[in-house]
């Protein structure tokens, strides 16, 4: 192959400024952090919400005692809201500042189910409890209610609570009844760290343990994914609107697909920098509140893999663009690599709860999984990856790149001027060897 | 300037491009024809180095078409399109700058150009807003920036009004007298009647026609010729029959044992009044049906009835 490095310069330039003046790049750029910050925000806002409106729906509990043991229990029972846990990204607020939600529950008292089941189906209590007569030993309890919610508990919690307090009240104090009935209510977890000392795991932790991995995983799994696209569209537009015979009565296909991948490798570049400088500033202060540790040198290693993971799908697009006749033809083709990129986030809890099990080590090896898999495995709170891990991941997606980017460059020669007919597997394999 | 010697090109063992020979003088306009599947295409490619040929030759000034060569050489080819989004000056400075121009200069051209086709006005504006004619204009302005040497056209008058197609050939006049050669394939004959100066025929990759457009209309004439006289005409030796058009001219159709100039020398000695006498030609167009109709090539290779060319199979792009 022979380069004029000024002609693939001119070519990168054009495709990095026509791609960054699109509107559509505009909006990736702002729409995509702003679509997963209103999923992130209405997820979190939506537990706490329906936390509320289940504990505000338990305004009366019926209960049928068949035991005789909640003859004395309490009356009515308040159920705290605690505000300042709510959001992840929240500002942390000092405990006590705003007031916690109080929730008033009456119990009233019914003799045998059918006068509580009349009193549930005309909607005057909530939800009806019945004790069987042995629950000291069995613990057995029906509680019926008219429906029930599917992602917050906080009402069976209130009435266990309400239980426990009414097993012990009057024979202990009012404090240690309450004790009895929250007994874990500030319980705080403690584990062991990548630097070998103790960190707090409050609700907050546990979430950024599971929001940093999945951040920078996705993070790079886009970049990549849009990189990779710009490429696809690229070529297939050019390809369908009959622009390449002239352009390449004047440049070589050679020139034509490295100026394409260094132009829209860049523009790729500039939106995972976009959102990393904006998120550093956003985000930095809370991961640093929250002791976030992330391992040395991992901007550097992301970049690495943003780099080779680009050539290693950009490559696969730009021949598969050329390949292909039309822009939906070619985008019919590209879902099944896009999803092969996504395909360690499928698996998201078992590599972030076991990021050294053989499946995980071998999902960071395996090139099309490696940088969102390795990602992962690197920003998992429990796991420690051993350097010559990611060095052998990195060699092998650097040369699974190397060699997809040949065979890419042979079938875009052949397949730029192709129109009219889909080569089948077999043609592509013997262009991808001939060239 | 340009030549092509023995140039062959296959796809599955079948012949393309049939050792294809001829040469393009400078500053000449030079017409390359052929029917439908031809191997026009393949030839142009292979000249304009998109693909490489499997044996033979093919030089510009002497020298094979290398990096620097393509510079020199500029394509419009049939099927032809644009960036929709980008402006025509973009466009334009685009092309020059891959043609080695320094970007100050291409844009500068490409300015120069657009107002030679009379869309200066239109220079700032995206592509998608133009007309099909419009359109068409900016694609020969982008494979004339940087004033190529040799200048490839493949039907460049498709879809053109009048107005546009007189642009288009002064375009190609102005070209030609700034000393550039234009290859120009095309199936519009009256237009390689009135523009070029030597043409070549291939039929399913073989050479079928080769030479000067006058002296190809001369040798497919019918043994004829054309009289012009206010005489009236009896039986003349040496003519079979006469057909009078309808301009008057009266055309003579002659024994085979009859020239030309023994039949005129009969018509003076019988006092015809000559005003003027030449042979007759058939129209390229009529010379063009009958000869891929005969299908013998130029090299005797049986060029009829062969198979569609390949819009591209495997192997030997550059």
């Amino acid at each position: 192959m022979k380069f004029s490095w000024s002609r693939i310069a001119t070519i990168a330039r054009r495709e990095f400024l026509t791609t960054v003046r699109r509107k559509a790049f505009i909006l990736t750029l702002v729409g995509t952090p702003a679509y997963f910050a209103f999923v992130m925000w209405i997820s979190s806002a939506g537990e706490m919400k329906e936390r509320s409106e289940v504990l505000k729906e338990l305004s009366s509990v019926g209960v049928v005692d068949s035991s005789g043991l909640f003859r004395d229990a309490q009356s009515e029972f308040r159920t705290e809201v605690n505000n300042e846990s709510g959001g992840m990204f929240g500002k942390k607020v000092p405990e006590g500042l705003i007031p916690a939600t109080v929730f008033r529950t009456q119990i009233r008292r019914f003799a045998g189910f059918a006068s509580g089941d009349s009193a549930l189906r005309a909607r005057e209590i909530s939800q009806l409890v019945v004790v069987s007569a042995d629950y000291l030993e069995s613990g057995r309890v029906r509680r019926y209610a008219r429906t029930s919610s599917l992602f917050s508990s906080a009402d069976q919690r209130a009435v266990a609570s309400w239980l426990a307090n009414g097993l012990v009240r009057g024979r202990v104090d009012s404090t240690l009844a309450a004790r009895v009935a929250r007994p874990a209510e500030k319980e705080q977890l403690f584990t062991i760290g990548k630097d070998g000392q103790f960190e707090l795991k409050d609700d907050r932790r546990q979430m950024m343990d599971f929001m940093v991995p999945f951040m920078f995983a996705m993070l790079l799994g886009v970049s990549i994914v849009l990189g990779g696209q710009y490429l696809l569209q690229g070529v297939a537009e050019e390809k369908e609107s009959r622009i390449l015979e002239s352009l390449l009565c004047t440049v070589s296909p050679e020139e034509l697909m490295f100026g394409k991948l260094f132009g829209l490798g860049a523009a790729g570049l500039l939106v995972v920098a976009i959102w990393a400088s904006v998120g550093a500033l956003a985000v930095g202060p809370i991961l640093l509140l929250a002791g976030v540790k992330l391992p040395t040198g991992l901007i550097g290693i992301a970049l690495c893999y943003f780099l080779l993971g680009y050539l290693f799908y950009g490559s696969i697009m730009t021949g598969i663009g050329a390949m292909a006749g039309t822009m939906r033809e070619a985008q019919q083709f590209s879902v099944w690599f896009t999803f092969l990129n996504f395909a360690p986030f499928i698996m998201i809890t078992f590599l972030l709860g076991r990021p050294n099990a053989p499946l995980a080590v071998g999902l960071s090896m395996f090139p099309p999984t490696a940088p969102g898999a390795m990602m992962l495995r690197l920003t998992a709170p429990s796991s420690s990856v051993p350097v010559w891990q990611v060095a052998l991941s990195l060699a092998i997606l650097g040369t699974a790149a190397w060699l997809v980017l040949k065979m890419s460059a042979r079938i875009f020669r052949i397949g730029l001027l192709l129109y009219g007919k889909t080569p089948n597997l077999p043609e592509i394999l013997r262009w991808a060897r001939q060239g | 300037m340009l030549e092509v010697r023995e140039v062959l090109k296959s796809y599955d063992g079948r012949a393309v491009v049939n050792r294809v020979t001829f040469e393009v003088t400078p500053g000449e306009i030079f017409a390359l024809l052929g029917p439908n599947g031809a191997g026009k295409t393949t030839l142009i490619r292979m000249i304009t180095d998109i693909l490489r040929p499997d044996s033979g030759t093919i030089l510009l000034d002497g020298r094979a078409i290398t990096d620097r060569a393509r510079n020199e050489i500029a394509y419009l080819p049939e099927e032809r399109g644009l960036y929709r989004r980008q402006k025509a000056v973009e466009t334009l400075a685009y092309y020059g700058e891959l043609k080695g121009m320094p970007a100050r200069q291409a844009r500068d051209h490409a300015m120069a150009l657009l107002e030679r086709v009379e869309l200066r006005d239109w220079a700032f504006k995206p592509v998608q807003a133009f007309s099909k004619g419009m359109q068409q204009k900016v694609q020969l302005c982008t494979a004339l920036i940087g004033d190529p040497k040799l200048l490839i056209l493949d039907e460049p008058f498709t879809g053109l009004d009048p107005l546009n197609v007189q642009m288009f050939e002064e375009l190609l006049g102005e070209r030609r007298a700034a000393g550039a050669t234009v290859l120009l394939s095309t199936h519009q004959m009256n237009k390689v009647e009135q523009l070029c100066d030597r043409a070549l025929m291939i039929n399913h990759g073989h050479m079928v026609l080769y030479g000067a457009v006058k002296d190809i209309r001369r040798r497919y004439s019918d043994h004829a010729v054309v009289l012009s006289t206010t005489s009236r005409l009896g039986p003349v030796p040496g003519v079979k029959s006469t057909v009078t058009g309808s301009n008057g001219d009266v055309t003579l159709l002659l024994e085979s044992n009859a020239t030309p100039q023994a039949v005129l020398r009969e018509l003076l000695d019988r006092g015809v009044e000559v005003e003027s006498y030449s042979l007759a030609s058939l129209p390229l167009e009529d010379i063009f049906v009958k000869v891929v109709r005969e299908g013998l090539g130029l090299d005797q290779g049986q060029s009829a009835a062969a198979e569609p060319e390949p819009a591209l199979a495997g192997g030997g792009v550059r």
